[in-house]
């Protein structure tokens, strides 16, 4: 009786919290005009046509490119920096390598609406608005990616490194041939809690450019969503448009991005 | 060749003691220049991007500041005393304090509900898709998901006004009402981040120290009881970070805000500003209106803010909070 109680209040939970995603399909799929049907038309049909009308009628593909771009360049600079300053923290002797753990860690402690004014003007001075750059580098170091690094190095035994040192290996060599392909699980980690957040990005790109071509997704959908006001089937086909790639990744790699992000925001309390 | 004969010809063994001591010092420079190098491309990020903007805005505060000119001049107080003459600034303050004040402890009872649901009922088939579906709204893209959210909440078509007409209950006007489009965002925003803190607290109750709760258990401990004299206080330090965490996000909430109020029902932050919270009239200020001065210092006052609730719930966690 209490486990079909159970089961029966955690399918209600789930279902819950999947239904505005799930209502995405039914409108965006739907008939024309299926979002002002009273009651509520439930059944996703799968019409694609509309999906692919608004697919080709505005230049979606290259604000998908755009945002991949900043993606994929956003992930490799995460994985090389925290893979760098994750090897230095676990393994070499230096002054101040303890307070560089502190360093990295305070960033997530500012509170970032309050520093968008000031980064506004740094980025003015350094030429940095309305660039790739500007949506990129500012990014390219992570609190959560080198605590993950850090973490993998330490398991790492130390008879590696040394054997590394006495064969005349670079540091850089040593790095990119034996460490960083050990610590596979933390590269996948990295990768993924970066894509997720750079792909989700929107507030930063709506201040820092203004140039359409610059556009990732996000912005460019905030923009159709004034222009398109009600237009319920074209503006959830669009958003499908975003939602996508975040679905596909996360359906197969739920598992894992759950412990990523969990483990990354717990990375604070440490 | 074993490792063994390698480090017995290369070793230090042989050379006198002052030519080790000397090795011993280049090996300890050479790793030290090393170890900076390697901290270098993660720690100009970070001061460039983030420690160097948050001193600068301890600077412009007290501006008055044209960036664009390039020109500045000492202005001290001036432009907090400008900004307590607002009487936007107080309505924001009190928007945010409204939205944190319902939006945190409702996040965290759910989360701390629905951890434990989905723990009680983790052996039951179809666990782990429940665990994927309530976190996978946390992932999903704002503006993408605030789409359809503003559908829902639309006051006739919408899915909200469906399912309380099915309760026979008043309908509402959700976002182009003064009184509930601050409870729409907050519906929102507890949707989309109620499966992380979900998450946190199920990685807290699986560190549960078994032999205690056998323990309680045989000494008659059940249910309620158990858990409010054992699990509460044992997870309890899991409970103060989730606080803090949904305090410090929820008092920086922007993108939903401004994609759920900025549709048809006039500009962000509306109707009549009700939903114009610190983070959204900081944008607007300097942003949209260009006024970095007033901008800076009002950026200054959330940051202090967001310090200080910090620091206050520290306080009162150190009083309550169980640590092993």
């Amino acid at each position: 009786m209490m486990k079909w109680f159970t089961y029966g209040f955690r399918a209600v939970a789930a279902a819950l919290m999947a239904a505005p995603i799930y209502w995405v399909f039914v409108i965006a799929t739907g008939k024309q005009g299926a979002a002002y049907s009273i009651p509520p038309v439930w059944r996703p049909l799968f019409h694609w046509a509309p999906f692919l009308y608004v697919w080709t009628h505005t230049p979606w593909a290259r604000y998908v490119l755009n945002s991949a771009f900043i993606s994929v360049s956003t992930i490799m600079l995460v994985v090389v920096t925290s893979a760098l300053a994750g090897y230095a923290l676990a393994e070499l002797k230096f002054p101040g390598n303890s307070l560089y753990f502190y360093v990295s860690l305070g960033v997530m402690m500012l509170p970032q609406q309050a520093l968008l004014v000031p980064q506004y003007v740094v980025m003015y001075h350094l030429h940095l608005l309305n660039t790739y750059t500007g949506l990129i580098v500012p990014f390219a170091a992570s609190t959560s990616g080198i605590f993950l690094f850090r973490q993998f190095f330490m398991k790492l035994p130390v008879s590696y490194r040394e054997i590394a040192r006495l064969e005349g290996v670079s540091t850089l060599t040593y790095l990119r041939r034996v460490a960083v392909p050990l610590a596979r699980p933390a590269v996948a980690t990295t990768v993924l809690l970066t894509f997720i957040s750079s792909w989700n990005q929107f507030q930063w790109p709506l201040i820092m450019t203004n140039s359409p071509g610059l556009q990732p997704i996000e912005l460019a959908l905030s923009h159709y969503m004034q222009a398109y006001q009600s237009h319920w089937r074209d503006l959830t086909s669009a958003a499908l448009i975003a939602l996508l790639p975040i679905l596909i990744v996360f359906a197969f790699t739920q598992r894992h991005i759950v412990t990523a992000v969990a483990g990354g925001e717990m990375g604070q309390k440490e | 060749m074993t490792d063994r004969d390698r480090t017995v010809t290369v070793g230090p063994r042989h050379s006198p003691s002052w030519m080790s001591g000397l090795a011993q010092i280049r090996n300890q420079w050479k790793e030290m220049v090393v170890g900076y190098g390697l901290i270098l491309p993660s720690l100009l990020v970070f001061l460039v991007f983030y420690y160097g903007p948050a001193l600068f805005l301890l600077y412009i505060a007290f501006f008055h500041w044209n960036i664009f000119a390039n020109d500045s001049t000492f202005v001290g107080l001036h432009n907090f005393s400008v900004l307590m003459h607002q009487p936007i600034f107080w309505q924001s303050l009190l928007n945010t304090a409204y939205y944190v004040v319902l939006v945190v402890p409702v996040t965290t009872l759910l989360a701390l509900g629905l951890a434990l649901l989905l723990r009680e009922a983790r052996n039951l088939r179809g666990g782990g898709l429940s665990q994927a579906l309530v976190f996978l709204p946390h992932v999903t893209p704002v503006v993408a998901t605030s789409i359809i959210w503003v559908w829902i909440f639309d006051p006739n078509f919408g899915l909200a006004n469906a399912v309380l007409r099915l309760l026979h209950l008043p309908q509402l006007g959700w976002l182009a009402s003064v009184h509930w489009a601050l409870p729409a965002v907050m519906i929102y925003t507890v949707w989309h981040s109620v499966g992380l803190y979900t998450v946190l607290f199920l990685a807290g109750l699986s560190t549960l120290p078994k032999q205690v709760m056998e323990a309680a258990q045989l000494d008659g401990a059940r249910g309620w009881l158990s858990f409010r004299r054992i699990v509460l206080p044992l997870i309890s330090p899991i409970t103060f970070f989730v606080i803090v965490l949904a305090t410090i996000n929820t008092m920086q909430t922007f993108s939903q805000i401004y994609t759920l109020t900025g549709g048809p029902h006039g500009g962000a932050g509306g109707p009549a500003f009700s939903t114009t919270t610190d983070s959204l009239l900081i944008y607007q200020t300097a942003f949209l209106y260009e006024h970095f001065s007033l901008g800076s210092a009002m950026s200054l006052v959330l940051f202090v803010l967001i310090l200080g609730m910090t620091l206050v719930q520290k306080l009162i966690a150190d009083r309550m909070v169980f640590y092993r």
